[in-house]
């Protein structure tokens, strides 16, 4: 009875409308688990939460009981599994991942190559599994991705009067930015502080990190040469540097950027203050719903623009799901993990804006967007799987990736607020970030 | 006929330890027992995520690189600076507020109970609650100071070296001034009316009773205030990790800040200790200081040594 191919399922929440020919071939069977319970800590967050009102029918389905011990930001949770390992008390089954964080785990998760079914993985995007595998062992199931685009205010570039002073000031037209040196001339072109900003940066912890090492790579740098030496106190690396310092010079991003996370850039370009913003596809929803955003509706998206390599930026990763070493039922974990990342599961999390790590979900959303009108969403799905495939790739997949970024952020600032020069400070970066991976064995 | 000795544990002398004996086990336990341990691993090179490392001994490494470590010294130092002027202020504005409360005749317990609001509320809480007041961009403080006409820029509250930090020691101020206020009222309100009276019938000006009695009454009960909220706010972490993270670029970097993210972040729990026990010196050395001066205080007054 548990046995259900896609097509039942696909029957069962009348999304009938969807063309299940890729779910043929994969037939799951969610097993029987009676009065099990299974103990699982997930991210928390609005963006995340949809899919977890899924885990009931899940639970119908097998007879088994899911007991959510914790629902954190990924910061917090990772707090926790650390201490976790550190007192032995992986007492529970399955964790909400992330390609940044999963080289720090060592072995406490599965590999689920051999547990998962190959029909199933063989749904899977080939890239997305790539960057979920460590050492060669896949440790976790890709839940979604994310990667970052470039979103701007749609009337301020069709404005006539922006146009003409525009070009008269910068001798070329004002189209949506194609290069990084575009976005820093319109960035200060359209700034007018405190009322309104040319674009914003996140300012600390490792989402400048990312932001700088996805610069970096656009403008032909590396963090690391082949024997982990790191390389980024490069040329290319201050050119990165020099762009947020210039910007944030010029205030054409908050003051308080520095001081900036996901939430404040994103809140801040729905506020109607910005007028490019390079933001993950998990916000577009958002930022075109007017119950939100002042600027829904007027919203033009453009894929990340290019370094000075003509590489374009396109740091990405994926939230996953890992099943412990310690489970005491890691077939009813695989059970969960493969009903999460379902073909039904990433529909409800597209709807969101999250994108797919089902090869045939990004066809079918499309689809399904299609069919409700919703023309912005069609527009957000094309642009992101074309930066997905061509544009996307991870921080470095190693164990200290993370204590190497608290290195370099602080640097980083130091630099944008004029403490130090770009070179003295990505120069004890590199310093630093030498001595933590001689430590953790590198060199 | 000779009884027998009883057991040496039903002696008479031995009788208090016996009885003593929960109380040293459960110390023994929760408090000297993960002190050593935490002592021990800042003798190695401990990683939260690999609990193999507990077993590696690195001696004195850990210590040696935080001594070489300018980072660390400034954190150290700006949080002596930090404790100094919050602990200040509190007294002041602690001060004020009990005097002003103490002469209240009507309604002083409902005012007694709005003054420990800040106190009810989380720190975190109130991490977000001044990070939102001081946002640059979208914070209420900005938009008051320009809709008043008197700013015309965004201030960068939270970013600026010296704006960062007193806006921290303002959040700090704001929660937990009202421990001063309850302890002094407490000490206005124990204080004997006679020495009082005595002064006045002798022609003491009101600033000549506060200066010189009111004030010498109340000492010890500020320098208890004081310890109290030294060894609170040298552990400050919730309301600085909310509002600032410690940076930007570590201006408003506290030590434990620094700490908890050497110990989580970065996984190094050895080296975190080696520095959270550096930093106790720092607490052991304000607590002896406040209990010096409360000792004095108390002698001044006649009181007890």
């Amino acid at each position: 009875m548990t046995k259900m191919t896609f097509k039942r399922l696909l029957t069962a929440t009348a999304l009938t409308s969807i063309a299940a020919t890729a779910a043929i071939a994969e037939e799951v069977d969610y097993g029987k688990f009676d009065g099990y319970t299974l103990r699982v800590k997930l991210i928390g967050g609005a963006q995340y939460e949809p899919l977890y009102a899924r885990i009931a029918e899940w639970e119908a389905m097998t007879g088994a009981t899911v007991d959510v011990l914790s629902r954190k930001n990924h910061f917090e949770l990772d707090r926790e599994i650390k201490q976790d390992i550190a007192a032995g008390t992986l007492d529970w089954c399955v964790g909400s991942n992330h390609t940044s964080f999963a080289p720090q785990y060592g072995s406490i998760y599965i590999d689920l190559n051999g547990v998962i079914a190959d029909a199933t993985l063989a749904e899977f995007q080939s890239l997305a599994l790539e960057n979920s595998t460590v050492d060669g062992r896949l440790v976790q199931l890709p839940r979604h991705s994310d990667i970052s685009n470039l979103y701007y205010i749609k009337s301020l570039f069709e404005d006539a009067d922006n146009q003409a002073k525009f070009e008269a000031e910068y001798g070329y037209a004002l189209t949506p930015p194609e290069t990084w040196d575009q976005v820093k001339d319109q960035a200060m072109f359209f700034a007018d502080a405190p009322t309104f900003y040319g674009t914003q940066f996140v300012g600390k912890d490792e989402a400048i990190t990312g932001r700088f090492y996805e610069l970096l790579i656009a403008n032909g740098g590396a963090l690391f040469d082949d024997d982990w030496n790191p390389t980024f106190n490069s040329a290319a690396g201050v050119e990165a540097v020099n762009f947020f310092k210039d910007l944030y010079e010029a205030q054409a991003v908050p003051a308080g950027s520095l001081n900036y996370l996901w939430d404040d850039t994103g809140l801040g370009f729905a506020s109607g203050t910005v007028a490019l913003n390079l933001d993950w596809a998990g916000w577009a929803s958002f930022f075109n719903d007017p119950e939100n955003s002042k600027i829904a509706g007027d919203i033009g998206l453009v894929r990340a623009p290019k370094g000075s390599a003509g590489i374009r930026t396109g740091w990405s990763g994926s939230h996953s799901f890992s099943i412990t070493e310690t489970c005491d039922n890691q077939d009813a974990a695989a059970s969960f993990v493969t009903f999460l990342t379902s073909h039904e599961s990433q529909m409800v999390e597209a709807t969101a804006g999250l994108l797919p790590t089902r090869a045939a979900v990004w066809d079918d959303a499309k689809a399904q967007f299609t069919a409700d009108g919703n023309d912005f969403l069609v527009e957000v799905f094309e642009t992101y799987a074309v930066s997905m495939s061509e544009d996307a790739f991870t921080p470095p997949l190693i164990t200290p990736w993370i204590e190497v970024s608290n290195e370099i952020w602080p640097q980083l600032q130091a630099a944008i607020l004029g403490e130090k020069t770009p070179q003295e400070a990505l120069d004890e970066a590199a310093d630093a970030a030498r001595i933590v991976m001689e430590d953790a064995g590198y060199l | 006929m000779a009884t027998k000795r009883p057991p040496f544990w039903q002696r008479e002398k031995y009788t208090p330890f016996l009885l003593l004996l929960p109380a040293i086990l459960t110390l023994l336990f929760v408090v000297l027992l993960p002190l050593l341990f935490s002592l021990y691993t800042s003798f190695t090179g401990y990683r939260l995520i690999r609990p193999e490392s507990l077993w590696q001994w690195v001696g004195f490494r850990n210590y040696q690189r935080i001594f070489a470590d300018g980072d660390f010294w400034t954190a150290f130092g700006r949080t002596i600076i930090f404790l100094t002027i919050a602990l200040n202020l509190e007294f002041l504005f602690g001060l004020g507020i009990a005097l002003l409360i103490n002469k209240i005749t009507w309604g002083q317990r409902t005012l007694r109970t709005i003054m420990m609001f800040p106190m009810m509320f989380s720190p975190i809480l109130v991490g977000y609650q001044f990070k939102f007041v001081f946002n640059d961009n979208i914070g209420i403080l900005n938009n008051a100071l320009q809709s008043l006409g008197l700013s015309d820029g965004a201030i960068p509250w939270l970013v600026d070296k010296y704006l960062a930090n007193f806006s921290i020691i303002f959040a700090e101020v704001w929660m937990s001034t009202s421990v001063f206020a309850i302890l002094l009222l407490a000490g206005l309100f124990a204080m004997p009316r006679d020495p009082l009276e005595a002064a006045k019938v002798d022609g003491c000006n009101p600033w000549q009773v506060f200066r010189h009695i009111t004030l010498p009454f109340l000492m010890p009960f500020v320098f208890i205030a004081m310890t109290i909220r030294s060894l609170d706010v040298a552990r400050a972490y919730d309301i600085v990790d909310v509002m600032t993270g410690g940076g930007p670029a570590g201006r408003t970097e506290l030590l434990w800040t620094l700490i908890a993210r050497t110990g989580y972040d970065n996984a190094r729990m050895g080296q975190a200790n080696a520095m959270a026990y550096v930093s106790i010196l720092l607490s052991i050395a304000f607590t002896y200081y406040f209990f010096t001066k409360l000792l004095a205080a108390r002698k001044y007054m006649g009181g007890a040594e």
